[in-house]
């Protein structure tokens, strides 16, 4: 087991995905997100953690998934990736398992589209696949900002539903 | 006519700052030759204090160069090469040696007190000497311990000591002696401590008032001086303890600290006691000397022994016959009184300010909490707290004002530097310009001082540049072939002001216009005015090489100057008149961290907005506002003013309310209201920034919080001034 790391897996939208648990910083429930005027649409809002004022994003938006209420499942997973530190808002967060790095294979190519980027490479953990993710992408603030056509389609619909 | 100010007091702020620092070594300096001295040799703490040692020579070295000290270069030099033989290990530390370098750091920092008070400087000859033969005997000791005292200088190897000696005594301006100092000196360097004698304090003059009031009460006055030590110290004896007892007896009229030329450190009080309260002989035990002190004569009567213990426990030997230098700094010990500066890593007092911030949050929580007992427990009972809750919250105010003091330093720190930016670029484009320095005293946050020197740098070198005509079209208009260029600081209210005005010949507002027009960032139809022509020369596209040809160069770099002032919470305004001159004001909160905020609803959340922005805030009634091309107007003081909503900015759902408040943003032209569906208080709020490159959107400058853990964004005024457009 000498070149294996841990990992933090949580689901989104059914699916498993990982992140490396040095990048994690900590976990919290979701609470008291204060929206912010006119930012990308996957930036739901931002929070407080320990005097810090950081972004919280919905993964559901940004990996163009519709999105869902939270509940108390739902998880903050803060993660810190060099001066940066930004909440990923997930469905829940699960394990914390040691992946082999001889086990993750890379990511195929039919997914490198979209969602391809921000995968690091795919891994079974159990009878599990796990999807692990390239945080520094995930948080890329240049994509945040371009990318994502399916989420804005979704935020008007919310924005329809909140007038009906 | 010269159009620049006396180097003088230039050179002076530089002095200023070169004192502090060498003071700040020097006291490194004893500190870790005092520690050397009681460190066995050998062992690795020693070569740690040699670095130190080594370090902080080598930069008063640098310092002194630079600011033209020689002797105090040369002094620092030869000790700093002594210190290198020890460092490297090619000789051993010796009880000769420490003392050597002791005396050299009295003669160094009488070198530098000197200077500070403009006398004439000791010679250092002597003590110069010694280094050198000192250095010389190490250097051939390789290793081998050295329980001699150095040789006399002229028998140092030819080449390294005698001939630069001569040369530097050549440079001192009191006549060296011609012999050199016994050789014995070497070994016995240190003069005895004048403790039974010390000068007469300089007094100050508040310090005089005082002494002459006790005398004409008939009080007794007492000279004391305490020299602490580490035994005292273990019995709870400092200096602290030392002045209450003082204190207790009488009045303090003056207390400072003394560096013995030993290298320790003595403390002088000089208090008033009535007759029966004199101090009692058993203080001597505490390390404690008093006699009764008589201005302008030198004290004579003792009553207590003539020293402490601990002032006496000085290097054994003094030299019955010093060189003249030595006597010289027995002398005057009064004039290395250190100055009463501390300098601060102001990382240090960001942590001071954020713990008061986090002080004030908690008190927000405190009265929420009193607030909700209010109908629940008895007035009688809540009354005593909710006292204390409004004494707390003015404690805490003063508190943060005091933090905020320490850390405002004046303006003129980056103005005076601006005179040989100015100087140059004068040079360069060959202007004549006079440049006039108004309100250095004013005083701002440090890192704001430190934020503004590149932003401030730009717009002066511009304005020289380009703001400012050539001598001959100077003439040719009917100017003054001189221009001048003011730098102007100034507060009002919570905010420091910068002008950078010049008197030339102002923006080109129908060329930039034209320019402007052809690449589309402005419609046809619009005009151009102050307050959009600094969007549109910082617009990204507009092109600089234009907008240098047609603004004389303002556009290159001005995005980066606004944005370095936005980024501080200030804004950045133009104001030009064509042929007469532009002005740049640029507006800065006078200190970070904590604002007063009004509190304002829109939809369904709550913003923060800075009082310090607001003008003003006015009730708007629906019928009053005028729609004009897209534009809302609202009648304001015989003008209109542009109504800007923010919940339409923001794009905010939720009950919306039927009377509107408007708060007035900016002034004069560039003023807008800002709509609010309700104003919700009035609050004292800690700033916290945002950093995020996903958080930077127009109109939040940054964020904070209320007591409920809930972050409440602070609304920015020059991003809400664009919304309207």
């Amino acid at each position: 087991m000498e070149n294996s790391e841990h990992y933090i897996l949580f689901t989104l939208a059914g699916t498993t995905y990982a992140v490396r648990s040095g990048e994690v910083q900590q976990m919290d429930m979701v609470e008291q997100i204060t929206p912010v005027p006119n930012a990308p649409p996957s930036v739901e809002g931002v929070v407080f953690l320990r005097g810090q004022v950081i972004p919280a994003i919905n993964l559901r938006v940004r990996f163009g998934f519709p999105k869902a209420p939270y509940d108390l499942q739902t998880r903050l997973i803060v993660v810190r990736r060099e001066s940066r530190v930004v909440g990923l808002i997930v469905d829940t967060a699960r394990d914390f398992v040691m992946i082999p790095a001889a086990t993750i294979q890379p990511p195929p190519e039919g997914i490198a589209a979209l969602s391809g980027r921000y995968l690091a490479g795919i891994a079974t953990v159990g009878e599990r696949l796990v999807l692990i993710l390239d945080i520094a992408e995930v948080i890329n603030p240049a994509d945040i900002m371009t990318t994502a056509p399916e989420s804005a389609q979704i935020q008007e619909e919310r924005e329809d539903e909140k007038r009906r | 006519m010269s159009p620049f100010p006396p180097e003088d007091s230039l050179m002076n702020s530089f002095l200023d700052d070169y004192f502090a620092e060498c003071d700040e070594h020097l006291t490194a300096v004893r500190r870790n030759i005092l520690a050397l001295e009681a460190s066995p040799g050998g062992d690795r703490a020693e070569k740690g204090l040699l670095d130190e040692l080594f370090r902080s020579f080598h930069t008063i070295k640098g310092l002194s160069g630079m600011v033209g000290i020689k002797d105090a270069e040369r002094l620092a030099h030869q000790i700093e090469s002594y210190l290198g033989i020890l460092r490297s290990r090619r000789a051993p530390v010796t009880p000769a040696g420490v003392n050597t370098v002791i005396a050299a750091v009295n003669v160094l920092e009488q070198v530098i007190a000197a200077r500070r008070e403009n006398r004439p400087p000791p010679t250092i000859v002597t003590v110069l000497e010694e280094l050198t033969a000192l250095t010389a005997v190490a250097e051939r000791s390789g290793g081998r311990e050295q329980h001699e005292a150095p040789p006399a200088p002229a028998t140092a190897p030819p080449g390294t000591a005698p001939a630069p000696t001569r040369a530097f005594s050549a440079a001192a301006p009191p006549p060296a002696p011609d012999s050199p100092a016994p050789a014995s000196s070497a070994t016995t360097p240190t003069p005895a401590p004048p403790a039974t004698a010390p000068p007469p304090p300089t007094l100050k003059e508040e310090e005089l008032a005082l002494l002459a009031e006790a005398r004409s009460r008939g009080e007794g006055l007492w000279w004391c001086e305490f020299v602490p030590s580490r035994e005292l110290a273990a019995r709870n004896i400092n200096v602290n303890v030392i002045r209450g007892r003082i204190e207790e007896r009488g009045r303090l009229i003056h207390a400072a600290p003394r560096v013995l030329p030993s290298g320790g450190i003595a403390f002088e009080f000089l208090a008033a006691m009535k007759d029966g309260n004199a101090p009692p002989a058993a203080w001597r035990e505490d390390g404690v000397a008093c006699r009764r002190y008589v201005p302008e004569a030198p004290p004579e009567t003792e009553t207590a022994a003539p020293s402490a213990p601990s002032v006496t426990a000085a290097p054994a030997g003094s030299p019955p016959a010093a060189g003249e230098e030595k006597a010289a700094a027995a002398a005057t010990p009064a004039g290395l009184a250190p100055s009463h500066i501390v300098r601060v890593d102001l990382s240090r007092l960001d942590e001071l300010m954020r713990l008061v911030g986090e002080m004030v949050i908690s008190r927000a929580r405190l009265e929420e909490g009193l607030r909700r007992l209010e109908g629940e427990a008895a007035a009688a009972r809540l009354h005593p707290l909710q006292e204390t809750n409004l004494a707390m919250e003015r404690q805490l105010r003063d508190l943060r004002e005091a933090v905020m003091r320490i850390r405002l330093v004046p303006v003129g720190e980056i103005f005076n530097r601006m005179q040989f930016v100015v100087r140059d670029a004068a040079r360069e484009n060959r202007k004549e310009v006079r440049l006039q320095l108004l309100g250095q005293e004013t005083e701002i946050d440090k890192l704001i001082v430190e934020r503004m020197m590149d932003p401030l740098l730009h717009l002066v070198r511009n304005a020289v540049s380009h703001g400012l005509e050539d001598p001959e079209e100077r003439r040719a208009r009917g100017k003054d072939p001189a221009g001048t260029l003011t730098l102007r600081a100034g507060t009002a209210g919570d905010l420091v002001v910068m002008e950078v005005e010049d008197d030339g010949r102002g923006l080109d507002l129908e060329g930039i216009a034209a320019q402007a027009r052809r690449q589309q960032l402005l419609k046809e139809g619009e005009s151009i005015d102050e307050k959009n022509v600094l969007e549109i020369l910082c617009a990204p596209g507009f092109s600089t090489r234009a907008a240098a040809d047609l603004t004389s160069g303002r556009g290159v770099g001005l995005a980066v100057v606004r944005d370095a002032v936005t980024e501080l919470g200030g804004s950045l305004d133009i104001v030009s008149r064509p042929g007469l001159g532009t002005r740049f004001v640029i507006r800065l909160p006078l200190t970070l961290a904590i604002a007063d905020a009004l509190i304002v609803a829109a939809g369904d959340q709550i913003y923060a907005v800075p009082q310090a922005l607001v003008q003003e805030v006015i009730e708007i009634s629906p019928d009053r506002v005028s729609v004009m091309e897209n534009n809302e107007l609202l009648p304001y003081r015989g003008g209109v003013l542009p109504l800007v909503h923010l919940r339409r900015l923001f794009r905010l759902t939720g009950g919306e309310s039927r009377q509107l408040h408007g708060l007035v943003i900016g002034v004069g032209l560039s003023a807008v209201a800002v709509a609010v569906d309700r104003i919700v208080g009035r609050r004292e709020i800690v700033v916290r920034a945002i950093s995020d490159p996903l958080l930077q959107v127009p109109g939040v400058s940054g964020a904070t919080e209320l007591g409920d853990g809930r972050v409440v964004l602070i609304l920015d005024a020059a991003g809400l001034r664009s919304g309207k457009r």
